[in-house]
């Protein structure tokens, strides 16, 4: 494989940070992002933390009611579709582009592309709905399409930033924005592309956060400061999250030419489904563990040669037991024992937007030099005997780095990112 | 904080909640020139609203609204914005708008007078 890709812009509106410094100083000092929620006021729902956005104001279905941080100024024209989650994207967007050094004219030549993750916005989707039925069919927004459904990440980042590469979105559940990733990965690597923008986003109300209550996968402890507990014992739920994050991925000799900055070459991905239940885990974890495999295979390196390992662990019972048996599978019976932690005990779990964001703490994490810690983990569960699960963030700096996700479906996908020696 | 909408009324006007959501950052001129279309329909304050309505969805936002100017040319509406903008104006005051008689309204007059229209074509309230 001639043409390599290297991350080279990163941003970042999550719950532990709305910029790079902010995400590193929360991940290097263990800083969770989780705040007590309300919903509906009312305190029978048994659902009381989430990894909240900070300094948005997003709640009414009208962009002319929000309230977002000064420095970002967006037209009537690009508001007017968005969804909440699509404003986040945007500040994330703007975020990465200035961090790679990159103006807007240089991402409309057709060389870059565009893929996006998220569920699209139930939330905007419920309010165009009832505006029909109230208007017995006779009227609908006529934004309401383009502002709410999956996809609408895609259709106004590509038209705001007049791309005229590659444009696409995703729908994989919790792995959709590793897959955007992955794929993004491969274009560069056919040369079908010079430059991909990378960009996973979610909201955090009720229509995206209850229906999971309702599949009994959210923790209900009402302590945010312990709420997402991943691979501990004690563990009873994930702690949903939202924001946006974007990554800039780039041609390696394009990037170098034009003097960029470069986090980390994206080194290698991989699939594979556990053809097994709609929404859990196979017990074993056995489609994680083809997809490490397969991302290893792909980035030409073994288990040995892997330093850290970003888990999908969300802090749900079953996921976080099949993960481990993967790792334990991969790594441990290689006679590989690589540091291994999941950042979710910090975030909480955005959904979509989680691949994406965790690959970009992977970036961060072999640019600065760390490894972050367990956040919340006290007992592991007996599945991650073996594994090396340090509590506290270590000043290691890794050269090699996995990145896992899972999403509904049994769709598993990884990375390995790899340290650019200068 | 950053936000993009106008400054709010000074005095606010009382509205039924749902013109009172669409009309919420409109100033108190429009407000009250709403409640006075809807007890009235009376033709100058339905063509303040409309004024204010159409500069509220121009996409260039600097561009004069006169009588002249056409919606598509001068004020930069495109199919979309135009969809857009007449929703507003179905929600606000409770009508149906056709796409025939959409693509016959060019101009901000041809607006003016089509909203008169079909404000008159209405039961009083």
């Amino acid at each position: 494989m001639s043409r390599t890709a290297v991350v080279t812009g990163l941003g970042f509106i999550t719950p532990i940070g709305h910029d790079r410094a902010g995400v590193t100083a929360s991940l290097r000092a263990l800083r969770h992002g989780l705040a007590p929620i309300d919903f509906f006021g009312n305190p029978a729902v048994n659902v009381k933390v989430a990894g909240i956005v900070r300094d948005f104001d997003v709640a009414s279905p009208s962009w002319r009611d929000w309230r977002w941080p000064a420095r970002y100024d967006f037209p009537r024209e690009t508001l007017r579709s968005l969804a909440p989650h699509g404003l986040y994207a945007l500040c994330a967007v703007e975020q990465a582009l200035a961090d790679a050094q990159l103006t807007r004219d240089a991402i409309t030549d057709g060389a870059t592309g565009l893929y996006c993750a998220s569920a699209g916005s139930a939330f905007l989707l419920h309010h165009h709905v009832a505006q029909m039925t109230a208007a017995r069919g006779e009227r609908c927004n006529p934004l309401g399409v383009v502002s709410s459904i999956a996809g609408t990440l895609n259709f106004n980042l590509a038209a705001h930033y007049g791309i005229r590469g590659a444009v696409g979105g995703f729908v994989a559940a919790c792995a959709s924005s590793s897959h955007a990733l992955g794929c993004a990965l491969d274009d560069i690597r056919l040369g079908r592309q010079t430059r991909m923008l990378i960009v996973g986003a979610e909201e955090v109300n009720a229509e995206t956060v209850l229906p999971f209550a309702a599949m009994r996968a959210l923790s209900s402890s009402a302590d945010p400061a312990t709420a997402s507990r991943p691979f501990d014992q004690s563990r009873d739920g994930f702690v949903a999250a939202g924001g946006a994050v974007c990554l800039v991925l780039e041609e390696a000799e394009t990037a170098r030419r034009r003097g960029a900055p470069i986090y980390a070459e994206l080194a290698g991905w991989g699939a594979a489904a556990d053809g097994h239940s709609i929404a859990v885990s196979h017990p074993e974890g056995a489609g994680l563990a083809s997809a490490m495999r397969r991302t290893l295979a792909d980035a030409g390196v073994a288990a040995t040669d892997i330093d850290y390992v970003n888990a999908h662990a969300t802090s749900t019972p079953a996921g976080d037991r099949s993960e481990a048996l993967a790792l334990g599978s991969v790594f441990t019976a290689a006679g590989a024992h690589p540091r291994i932690s999941s950042t979710k005990g910090l975030t909480g779990h955005p959904l979509s937007m989680s691949g994406a964001m965790e690959a970009a703490f992977c970036a961060l994490a072999i640019r600065d030099g760390f490894i972050p810690g367990n956040a919340n983990l006290t007992a592991p569960e007996e599945a991650c005997a073996g594994l090396d699960l340090p509590r506290a963030t270590l000043g290691e700096a890794p050269r090699l780095v996995l990145n896992n996700s899972s999403g509904f479906g049994g769709s598993n996908v990884c990375h390995v990112l790899r340290r650019v020696e200068p | 904080m950053n936000t993009r909408a106008p400054s709010p009324p000074t005095a606010p006007i009382a509205l039924p909640e749902a013109a009172d959501t669409l009309l919420r950052h409109f100033s108190a001129d429009v407000r009250e020139a709403y409640t006075r279309v809807v007890a009235t329909r009376d033709p100058a304050a339905a063509d303040l609203l409309v004024l204010a309505i159409v500069a509220d969805h121009r996409p260039r936002p600097g561009a004069a609204i006169t009588d002249e100017a056409t919606l598509a040319g001068d004020l930069g509406f495109d199919s979309v914005a135009i969809a857009e903008m007449v929703f507003f104006l179905e929600d606000l005051l409770k009508v149906n708008v056709s796409n025939a008689e959409i693509v016959r309204v060019r101009t901000v007059a041809d607006l003016r007078a089509f909203v008169r229209h079909k404000l008159a074509s209405l039961p009083h309230a």
